[in-house]
C-alpha cells in the first residue's frame, strides 16, 4: 500500500483566490444588487431597493533569497510568498417599488435613526458653538471693565 | 493609478399584470490598477414604466434621507454663520 501526495500548482497559489474575490467585488456593481428579489402578496409585488457601498484592497508579494554563511559551497535557497487584504460592504434600504394592477409607485424608506443621531450631532455642535462665543463675550467684557 | 467608471445601468424587465417595469441604477466605480481592489457606489435611479399601450413612465427613486441629511447639514452650517454674524455684531 503506498500513499499518493498530489500537489497542483497553478501559478501564484493565492492569485486565485485573489481574482475569484476581485469577481465577487465587481458583482456589487450589479443591478441585481440594488434591486431586491420581488415579494409577491396576492396582486402586489414588492421589490425594496438599496444603496450599495463596498470598498476592497489587497496585496500580494512574494520574494527569494540565498545562504552562503552556513555553508558556502552549497547554499540554501528559500522563497516564500502572502497576501492580505480587506473590504467592507455597507447596504442601506432606499425605497421600494410596489406594483399592482393599479399601477405602480416607488415609496421611500426613511431612516429615522440616522436622521435622529444626524439632528442630535449638529444640535450639540450648535449649542457648543453658542457656548463658546458666550464664554468669550463674558471674557471680553471682564478684561474692558 | 486608478480608472474611474460612471456608468448608467438598466436591469432585466418584470412583468406585473399590464406593466412592464425596467430597474435603473448609478454606478460608480474605482478599480485600481492590477486590480488589486476598489470602490464601487451602486444607488437605485429609477424605474421604467412600460404599459401595454407602449406609454413609457419614468419614476425617479429618491434617497429621502439622504435628502434629510444634506438639508440638515445646510441648515447647520447657515445657522452657525447667523450666529456668528450676530455675535459679531453685538
Amino acid at each position: 500500500m503506498t500513499d499518493e501526495i498530489s500537489t497542483t500548482q497553478s501559478g501564484e497559489p493565492g492569485l486565485d483566490a485573489f481574482q475569484d474575490t476581485m469577481e465577487e467585488f465587481l458583482a456589487a456593481a450589479d443591478v441585481r444588487v440594488v434591486y431586491g428579489e420581488p415579494i409577491q402578496h396576492e396582486d402586489t409585488i414588492v421589490i425594496p431597493t438599496a444603496e450599495v457601498l463596498c470598498v476592497l484592497g489587497f496585496g500580494l508579494g512574494s520574494g527569494s533569497g540565498t545562504n552562503t554563511q552556513q555553508n558556502a559551497e552549497s547554499p540554501s535557497v528559500g522563497k516564500g510568498n502572502g497576501g492580505g487584504g480587506g473590504g467592507r460592504i455597507l447596504s442601506r434600504p432606499v425605497a421600494v417599488v410596489i406594483a399592482s394592477p393599479e399601477g405602480v409607485r416607488v415609496e421611500p424608506v426613511v431612516d429615522i435613526t440616522k436622521v435622529a443621531l444626524a439632528g442630535l450631532t449638529a444640535m450639540g455642535f450648535m449649542i457648543g458653538m453658542m457656548f463658546r462665543m458666550s464664554r468669550r463675550r463674558h471674557a471680553l467684557r471682564s478684561i474692558q471693565t | 493609478m486608478f480608472e474611474i467608471e460612471r456608468d448608467i445601468r438598466s436591469g432585466e424587465s418584470q412583468h406585473v399584470g399590464d406593466y412592464e417595469i425596467i430597474p435603473q441604477t448609478n454606478v460608480f466605480l474605482v478599480k485600481l490598477r492590477g486590480h488589486h481592489g476598489g470602490f464601487i457606489w451602486n444607488r437605485p435611479r429609477a424605474v421604467i414604466v412600460r404599459t401595454i399601450d407602449g406609454e413609457e413612465r419614468i419614476l425617479p427613486v429618491q434617497d429621502v434621507t439622504r435628502n434629510i441629511l444634506w438639508g440638515m447639514l445646510a441648515g447647520g452650517l447657515l445657522g452657525a454663520m447667523l450666529i456668528g454674524m450676530i455675535n459679531r455684531n453685538k
